[in-house]
């Protein structure tokens, strides 16, 4: 495994920027996530990692190593698509040798290596089946088996989990997790499913527009978002404009002392969760204007005295709520957090 | 509702729920026998001559609107050239086995380059492609222009193997072009070429690992349109032929055009025998040759 680094990378098409001067560090042993909108270049900047994209400015490396114009076959990079991309012509016990074949092992040797993985994987009955009779799940399996039978430098992983239903892609979701953190892979995980890369990596790049807007933790992305793009991408946000005064913030409906605060005055953007709000007893009035049940939780919409709405994440067993209902709202003000002015 | 009670169709008919007689069971099963009935008229339209030409093949006439006088195999002889008759080929079995060469050298040099061409005008997005794509899959010119084309370009080659071959090759590929190119657009190219290259090969050895046998079916269909094509090409083959042992198309024409129409029958049937024969094998030497779906690396 390798430590890799994206030292301002761009990768233009034509005229239009896909990914515009991005710094960005794996580090050995670590799942990077790398989340955000359709078109935002998550994708690119993976295929920049494997090869398939020539940056237009920077450089790829790999503990060091300059490999932006080394060719993919020579990048030892294991690469698990959405679509599987497994191949037809070959077993499952043919497809995870691949690419020890590739490498030179003798066929014992790469056979016993194969086997061992697609038992770890739990899959070692389906080694002399055709990938084409393989449920989804298990053809996610070999895919990841055969990217990792050739001990990789970074393992790649673009979008894995989608076309799987709920259930399984949950419990792959564990499954893989933890087999990649006991293996010590350093891996890059693409995808749009923000819950999916808080799940299963250790630290995440939220992109927009070509740009990474923040890199973190799933906790500091999703308590201390850098800007009200993250906030808003990374679940739900309630965005409230407040003026600070002192050490307190001023929401126009309500005061409350705030944690930091990053000016000592001034109109700011204050960030608080939908679970972090409580009905019950509390200073703020507010009235139901929209409620839904969602199973796990209870979802609502309030409006507050001057016309803004937020909303509100609640136990289930709070089900008896409804619209035109008058209920009093609070918040822990250390959960709330404050952006940062653009400097426009 | 239960089998056979009546229940009132918002459109003023009625039907009866289940079994039973209904418009719409009557309406399916005259269907079912339609299709039937319209299946078994075409393939007794299509293959009814074919099937009866073998037949008439062993006959010993055909007066009436049958043949007759079963079991020769007089017209088979003289088509081969064993017997002795007016218009006999010697060394037909030479002709027939040179023909099984030019064929199948035709449909190799058409999968050597075709293949690629193929791959290339699917997988990749270039300037000029769109033209290149309907060039390389419209029939570019008739049998006899290329043919005189030939000729005239390369007076010293006329005739031999390796004019019929390219021509062969040159005039049957935009069918291997298309078969193929359609088996390449229903897989997802990149992907798999990706895959291949980050587990370590080149792209050379994925092309040839791992695109080609995973597009076996086409190529193989292909082949086979090519390689049948190519037996019978007649116009390109009387134009350019001088020597030598005589290709199938001379060996067909010779037979329909100087003999009996029952040894015709013989010829046309020789002429499919090898053809069925040729696709078998070819069959099992694709099914074999890409070693697919067991290969394990």
């Amino acid at each position: 495994m390798a430590e890799v680094t994206l030292d301002g990378i761009t990768k233009q098409f034509g005229t239009e920027t896909a990914v515009d001067d991005i710094d960005l560090t794996v580090e050995e042993g670590e799942i990077l996530g790398v989340v955000g909108p359709s078109g935002c270049g998550k994708t690119t900047t993976l295929r920049t990692i494997a090869g398939f994209e020539t940056p237009t400015a920077g450089q790829v490396l790999f503990d060091d190593e300059n490999m932006t114009h080394v060719p993919p076959e020579k990048r030892n990079v294991g690469l698990v698509f959405q679509s599987y991309a497994l191949f037809n012509n070959m077993t499952v016990l043919g497809n995870v040798a691949f690419g020890l074949k590739m490498q030179g092992v003798s066929e014992d040797e790469r056979h016993e290596r194969a086997r061992e993985l697609l038992d770890l994987l739990d899959i070692g009955d389906l080694a002399d089946r055709s990938p084409e009779r393989l449920s989804g799940g298990q053809q996610q399996r070999v895919g990841l088996a055969r990217a990792l039978a050739i001990e990789p430098a970074i393992l790649l992983l673009d979008e894995p989990m989608t076309g799987l239903d709920a259930k399984l892609k949950e419990r792959l979701q564990r499954e893989i997790g933890s087999l990649l953190d006991d293996l010590g892979v350093t891996a890059l995980y693409v995808t749009h499913d923000q819950e999916e890369a808080m799940v299963m990596c250790d630290r995440i790049a939220v992109m927009n527009d070509g740009e990474v807007e923040q890199i973190g933790t799933p906790r500091e992305i999703y308590e201390r978002p850098a800007n009200e793009f993250v906030a808003e991408f990374v679940g739900t946000a309630n965005l409230l404009r407040a003026s600070v005064s002192g050490d307190r913030l001023d929401f126009g409906f309500v005061e409350a002392d705030a944690d930091t605060l990053p000016v000592a005055s001034g109109e700011v953007t204050a960030v608080v969760r939908p679970d972090d709000i409580d009905i019950g007893s509390g200073p703020v009035d507010a009235t139901v204007s929209d409620f839904y049940y969602v199973g796990e939780t209870v979802r609502a919409t309030a409006e507050l005295p001057d016309g803004r709405t937020v909303d509100v994440e609640l136990d289930r067993t709070m089900d008896d709520l409804s619209e035109g209902d008058q209920i009093s709202l609070s918040f822990d003000p250390s959960r709330i957090h404050v952006l940062r002015p653009r400097a426009d | 509702m239960t089998d056979g009670e009546e229940s009132v169709r918002t459109d003023g008919g009625s039907a009866t729920a289940g079994r039973g007689f209904t418009r719409a069971n009557l309406r399916n099963a005259v269907g079912r026998s339609a299709n039937k009935l319209v299946l078994a008229v075409v393939v007794l339209f299509l293959g009814g001559p074919i099937i009866l030409t073998l037949v008439a093949s062993f006959a010993d006439t055909w007066q009436g609107v049958l043949p007759s006088g079963f079991v020769t195999l007089r017209h088979w002889s003289t088509a081969l050239g064993i017997g002795e008759t007016v218009g006999v080929q010697r060394g037909v079995g030479e002709g027939l086995a040179f023909s099984v060469m030019l064929a199948t050298g035709g449909m190799l040099l058409n999968i050597i380059i075709g293949v690629p061409v193929a791959y290339a005008l699917t997988r990749y997005d270039f300037y000029l492609r769109d033209w290149l794509n309907a060039f390389a899959i419209l029939p570019l010119v008739p049998g006899i222009i290329l043919g005189v084309a030939f000729l005239r370009t390369y007076p010293e080659q006329s005739g031999t193997a390796l004019t019929l071959i390219i021509g062969y090759s040159l005039l049957k590929s935009p069918w291997l072009i298309l078969t193929v190119q359609s088996t390449f657009q229903s897989m997802d190219l990149r992907q798999l070429e990706e895959s291949a290259r980050s587990l370590g090969a080149s792209w050379p050895r994925a092309f040839l690992r791992v695109i080609v046998p995973n597009a076996q079916n086409g190529i193989l269909a292909g082949a086979i349109i090519t390689w049948t094509l190519a037996a019978a090409e007649f116009n390109f083959t009387y134009i350019v032929y001088t020597r030598g042992p005589r290709p199938f198309a001379i060996f067909l024409f010779n037979n329909i055009n100087n003999a009996t129409f029952l040894q015709a029958a013989a010829a046309v049937s020789i002429y499919f025998l090898i053809v069925a024969g040729a696709i078998i094998v070819l069959q099992f030497a694709g099914n074999k040759g890409f070693s697919t779906a067991r290969e394990e690396a």
